[in-house]
């Protein structure tokens, strides 16, 4: 095993960590945050890219950054997919309700007359 | 409504019962259906899942009261709506489902009850498989998909079931208060069945005719259909239990 797998999979084991126990809405935003400091300095700093990506056995720094993105879509992916589902819950429990409210709304108008 | 006499269930139990149905843009056969049920003074909700048609007029003037989805949200979110309409009516002891076009027999009702009156079962299903049937009543395609699909879910639940995915069912409302459902689309079927399992319901099954028809066959499932099914059962997490 080569410097590179050992680090990419430790990111991943990192990240399924973080989704499964670390995650709040504040965690995400530190986060993001955190990956857009880390693309500002590597933008001023080019070669620093290819250093990281030598130090871990991979060719060039250009290799690097695709694995730094594909982890970055699972974990957006990760969190896109966590809300739908909760909005899609909330939407379906709110819809029943408004369903069960105006029906026996309904049901009281005629029992009044 | 004077309801007609029926084998095997007192005026007592028809009074405790809500049948329930599911309807999406049912508006051309839901009133004739919901009349049949009404005949035998069977109460009946129609769960009008957000069509853009006249599902809940056709149902009104069958005679059913109307639960009317804002949103379209898929037959298992439906029945589920149904199910909570039912509980909160005073008086409910039993709850049927039962299909809004036309596929069921309104005179088999009275059978599915009939077991959770007597207290013998929790639960009733329906099952097209436990009957004598008419050579060529069930188109082939849609026997072999019922078939696997009675197969996976005997093998993943354990319940020996001859018809897991048939419209037709009957509950005591304790045991749809013990039932924890969430799936919103067809995925229900299954998840109904994981429960009834989970819980140790006791749960028999009745003979039930279907008929099929171009109209049903053509809004029925369709074999590719079983993908979703598939898809969101494996994919949809369990409603959390807090």
């Amino acid at each position: 095993m080569i410097g590179s797998q050992i680090a990419l999979l430790a990111l991943l084991v990192v990240f399924a960590v973080y989704i499964v126990r670390l995650r709040s809405t504040a965690m995400d935003r530190l986060t993001y945050l955190g990956l857009a400091l880390v693309g500002v300095v590597l933008i001023l700093n080019p070669e620093w890219t290819n250093i990281i990506a030598k130090w871990l056995g991979i060719g060039r720094g250009a290799d690097l950054m695709f694995y730094f993105f594909i982890v970055f879509c699972l974990f957006h992916f990760a969190t896109t997919a966590a809300t739908l589902r909760r909005m899609q819950r909330d939407l379906a429990t709110l819809a029943q309700q408004v369903a069960l409210d105006d029906a026996s709304a309904k049901s009281e108008g005629q029992r009044g007359g | 409504m004077k309801p007609e006499p029926q084998e095997g269930v007192t005026p007592d139990a028809i009074a405790a019962t809500w049948v329930i149905v599911p309807a999406y843009r049912e508006s051309a056969v839901i009133q004739p259906v919901v009349t049949a049920l009404r005949r035998l003074g069977w109460k009946v909700v129609v769960v009008d899942d957000g069509s853009p048609d006249a599902t809940s007029a056709a149902a009104r003037r069958g005679g059913a009261e109307v639960v009317r989805l804002p949103i379209n949200l898929g037959q298992g979110a439906a029945l589920r709506t149904g199910f909570a309409y039912a509980l909160a009516q005073p008086g409910t002891g039993f709850v049927v489902t039962f299909d809004a076009d036309g596929q069921h027999d309104p005179e088999a009702v009275a059978a599915l009850v009939a077991p959770l009156v007597s207290g013998a079962a929790d639960v009733v299903l329906g099952s097209r498989f436990l009957r004598p049937e008419a050579p060529g009543e069930m188109p082939m395609r849609r026997r072999w998909l019922l078939r696997t699909a009675t197969w996976v879910s005997r093998t993943t639940t354990g319940l020996p079931l001859t018809d897991t995915h048939n419209g037709m069912r009957a509950f005591t409302t304790a045991a749809i208060r013990r039932m924890q459902l969430s799936q919103d689309r067809m995925a229900h079927a299954s998840e109904i069945q994981a429960e009834i399992a989970r819980h140790g319901l006791r749960c028999v099954e009745r003979p039930v005719r279907v008929h099929y028809t171009s109209y049903s066959l053509a809004k029925g499932q369709r074999s590719m259909d079983a993908i979703s099914i598939l898809w969101d059962l494996l994919l949809t997490p369990r409603r959390s239990r807090s």
